[in-house]
């Protein structure tokens, strides 16, 4: 008996320190509140820039230390090289092409070609002047025939360029795609009239006095391209220093052509997720942006800072469930072709009628409300709606069961057995597959609640156990398999709007693996010259294509997210781009 | 004894190469490769990533990529990491190494000063009120998951109070001699404390239990008979023998002190050994995978070696031939 009340005894203390725990956590919050009013009374956009001072940006993983931009692959990285490189041209709110290296460009009448003048008296971070040599020297790079070999990923920029082929083979060592004419005067010659010139010349400019001597081969394991201090750009600050995977320090460019900038130092740490937003409320960062945010779950929570600011804005991505229209063959796969007179029809999603039905049966607007905390959008059209390109006067397939029911009744998918699931028009049992991978906790919880609103339309689904992500993917590639829905996120360029990549037939990333050719004439006539010169041309070809898109509906769009991005009242200036925080840097400064 | 640690060390060959066997064969048989995973960027062309399998011979007849990564093995090339753009594996490793090493040792520290003298005064004065304390807050704190404490340390110790820093293992590259060890000391104390923390109840409890099965003895009591203070019995006869299992674990420990506290590591981003681990995992990391797991099977193999080679010291009656 003793021994039990000592236990018991034992046990209320605990109980004791766990709650006195709770009370520190919520005093905590109740002692910034107050702070939070002061702060908003202040207007933080008033007042002239200071010059001076520093501020610290968190991302909560750390890049895997390559800091060139021919060759990086991850994300955190461009966090870096988004400040210390830049581009011919840049964009701007508006996805508008705006001069930057270049002040001036010219296209030929069939655009094949693009001329390109150069700001003069621009200066690398080494302070070497800037000339139309490394504008030659980084496609050069990106075009070499060891680039893919050695890890580089960028092929796209240069595949459209005159002699690509040949100098990419090593038959030839001039490559004629991209020729100086003058120190200050460069020029893209294109194989083909070229409809986006602009973007193919928008890729961030290495230095050629540096790299020249490199073998193309080695660049990824050079100190130039790894360690601080030798990462040379033209952009407003330098990568002067790290500790690796904690934090990366960013110093001004003295020198910076578009004036000195305003901030001494940016800083980059390394934060878990876990306590990124605390410390941004204590003020230990000043800045959450690329590419995650912050969580929308922790909206309200930041918005209580009251010293903090949160910047909404759509995301140039989204998440969708797919449907499997044609699996190929295993052949195929073996082979890894991808030939749709190979592909095998999903009889089962066959009738445009039954995938209208099944988006009209999910509740997106509840996701959006649900899971998203009302930060983001349902979308209907494939195309970012931050792009001229976007059109919104499509079949919007509205959440509305009783509409579905009715589709899917007309179609002659009926109830005949009397178990409350509908069955094919033959009369046979009809089951819908859904598979979809861990890694996105929203996309996660989102296929249960999938299947329970296809489940009361009276389809049946057989909601599979969730794959790790890697192996999905490659379930997802490799489709002999009876995959019939699937969920997958996409993010966007924002570069060009073209959807080629992700829905013409013989895309890889076409994993619907959609055929429709008046699908494939649209999208290629919105490439062809000389109509798609003009934008509206363009913009009309997309419409239609978008129009066609929700008709046979290849996937379904379950919504856009929005990207918060938070920062600290002391920091002003920020100015971000529809498709990144980090913008004119050398314009940031803090008050204080 | 000599014939014995070179016999057991002989024995570490054909055990790290059953390792290499079975670790290769694990990594070959989780699905996709380190490029299915980066598939989703559809600026990018995915024939650049089947050259990229081509070049690294990921193609190859799974038998041919083994016994190539062997003999390179074997000739001291630990090879290249395919994630971190083709670093040298030994480079990240050694990087990471310090850091892992700082912690654990940090975290033993704290383990064994907590445990040992709870675990002895347990023992001495068993089923009073500070026995059942320290039991129970040793169950508690093994209890508790560990990135809960560490967030839950984060949240008092370093935003609410601001004592010590929470993320990081130092405050800027410019710190130089004596203040840079203190800013890393202090960078080392509240994810020292939670991975400390968590390891105290076990040692505890094997102290405590293996002192008071020692002071039962019949040679302490020979030695009470002689009329030695409780004190004396306790440092010169007692702590000797209870320290032997206290050894074992210690053995074992050394082996985890190299594989690293995955979260720990990850809730105060203090990169070490665990997260690289855990990242090469994640993305397929060939290279990195398996260098890491013989690392750690090395460790393993040598912490118990040295266990077995202490139990000589510490206990007499112990002798191999």
């Amino acid at each position: 008996m003793k021994k039990f009340l000592l236990m018991l005894l034992l046990l209320l203390s605990f109980s004791v320190v766990l709650v006195a725990c709770g009370d520190d956590a919520d005093d905590a919050t109740n002692d910034q509140e107050p702070a939070t009013d002061e702060g908003e009374a202040e207007d933080p956009s008033s007042g002239e820039p200071v010059e001076g001072g520093s501020i610290t940006g968190a991302m909560h993983s750390a890049p895997t230390g390559l800091f060139n931009p021919i060759f990086y692959t991850e994300t955190y990285e461009n966090n870096i090289l988004s400040i210390t490189h830049e581009s011919l041209v840049s964009q701007n709110n508006d996805l508008e092409f705006i001069p930057s290296l270049a002040s001036d460009w010219q296209t030929n009448d069939d655009q094949t070609t693009i001329t390109f003048t150069l700001e003069e008296g621009v200066t690398w971070h080494d302070g070497e002047p800037f000339t139309a040599n490394d504008v030659v020297y980084t496609y050069s790079a990106l075009a070499d025939p060891d680039y893919v070999a050695a890890g580089g990923v960028r092929t796209v920029y240069v595949e459209n360029l005159l002699g690509y082929e040949e100098y990419n083979a090593g038959e030839t060592d001039e490559f004629e795609g991209v020729t100086a004419d003058d120190d200050y005067t460069v020029t893209f010659h294109f194989a083909e009239p070229n409809v986006n010139p602009l973007y193919y010349s928008s890729f961030p400019i290495i230095p050629e006095h540096v790299f020249a001597d490199i073998p193309v081969a080695d660049i990824p394991s050079h100190t130039a391209s790894l360690d601080p201090g030798e990462v040379i750009g033209t952009g407003p600050f330098a990568f002067t220093d790290m500790v690796e995977r904690e934090q990366y320090n960013l110093t001004r460019h003295e020198d910076y052509w578009q004036g000195t900038p305003y901030l001494e130092e940016i800083t980059w740490r390394i934060v878990d997720q876990s306590v990124m937003t605390g410390l941004l409320e204590t003020g230990e960062i000043d800045f959450i942006a690329d590419p995650e945010g912050v969580a929308a779950a922790d909206y309200e929570t930041v918005s209580g800072f009251g010293n903090v600011t949160i910047i909404e804005q759509p995301d140039f991505g989204y998440q969708l469930m797919g449907f499997k229209l044609h699996h190929r063959t295993s052949s195929d796969v073996e082979d890894g072709v991808i030939d749709p007179d190979n592909w095998e029809e999903n009889e089962k999603l066959a009738d445009p009628l039954v995938r209208q039905a099944i988006a009209q049966a999910i509740n997106r607007p509840g996701f959006v409300e649900g899971l998203l905390y009302g930060r983001g959008d349902v979308i209907n059209s494939p195309i970012a709606p931050q792009f001229w390109a976007y059109s919104d006067d499509v079949n919007q397939n509205e959440y509305d069961p009783a509409a579905a029911e009715a589709l899917l009744d007309e179609a002659g998918y009926v109830d005949v057995t009397d178990d409350g699931f509908r069955e094919d028009p033959n009369g046979e049992e009809w089951i819908l597959n859904l598979d979809y991978p861990v890694g996105n906790e929203l996309r996660e919880r989102s296929a249960p609640i999938i299947a329970e609103n296809l489940e009361e339309i009276g389809i049946q689904v057989n909601l599979r156990q969730p794959k790790e992500f890697t192996a999905y993917a490659e379930e997802l590639e490799n489709d002999n398999t009876d995959w019939d829905l699937y969920l997958i996120g996409w993010s966007l360029s924002s570069s060009d709007p073209d959807p080629s990549s992700l829905w013409g037939t013989r895309s890889a990333y076409n994993y619907s693996r959609w055929n429709n050719p008046e699908s494939d004439e649209l999208m290629q006539d919105a490439l062809s010259a000389p109509d798609a010169f003009e934008q509206d041309y363009r913009a009309d070809v997309y419409a239609e294509w978008q129009q066609l898109y929700t008709e046979d509906l290849p996937a379904v769009i379950l919504y856009a997210q929005n990207k918060l991005y938070a920062h600290n009242d002391r920091f002003h200036g920020v100015d971000p781009l529809p498709y990144r925080f980090t913008n004119k840097t050398h314009l940031w400064w803090v008050s204080e | 004894m000599y014939k014995y640690i070179i016999r057991r060390i002989l024995i570490f060959i054909p055990m790290l190469l059953a390792l290499t066997i079975i670790v290769f064969a694990l990594a070959q048989a989780a699905p996709g490769d380190p490029f299915t995973g980066q598939i989703l960027d559809p600026n990018i062309d995915p024939e650049v990533y089947e050259l990229r399998r081509e070049e690294l011979g990921l193609n190859d007849p799974v038998p041919v990529q083994y016994f190539n990564w062997l003999t390179s093995i074997l000739s001291g090339d630990l090879g290249q990491s395919i994630y971190y753009n083709g670093r040298s594996v030994l480079d990240l490793i050694s990087q990471r190494f310090p850091n892992t090493m700082y912690l654990g040792v940090f975290a033993l520290a704290i383990t064994l000063m907590i445990s040992i003298p709870i675990g002895i005064y347990s023992a001495r004065k068993p089923y009073s009120a500070l026995d059942y304390g320290a039991t129970g807050f040793g169950f508690l704190g093994l209890a508790i998951p560990n990135f809960f404490f560490g967030l839950i340390a984060i949240y008092i110790f370093s935003i609410n109070f601001g004592w010590f820093p929470s993320q990081g293992t130092i405050t800027s590259n410019n710190l130089t001699g004596i203040t840079a060890l203190i800013d890393r000391l202090h960078h080392l104390v509240l994810p020292g404390i939670t991975l400390g923390l968590a390891g105290t109840a076990t040692y505890m409890r094997y102290m405590r239990s293996e002192v008071l099965d020692v002071l039962g003895s019949d040679y302490i009591r020979t030695a009470k008979a002689k009329g030695m203070t409780s004190n004396s019995v306790l440092y010169k006869h007692t702590l000797r023998n209870a320290l032997i299992p206290i050894v074992t674990l210690m053995g074992f420990e050394f082996g985890a002190l190299v594989s690293g506290a995955v979260i720990t590591e990850q809730v105060f981003n203090f990169p070490g050994l665990g997260t690289l681990f855990l990242q090469s995992v994640m993305n397929q990391d060939y290279p990195v995978i398996m260098s890491m797991c013989l690392l750690f099977g090395v460790f393993i193999l040598v912490g118990n070696l040295l266990a077995d080679i202490f139990y000589c010291i510490v206990d007499p009656r112990i002798r191999y031939d």
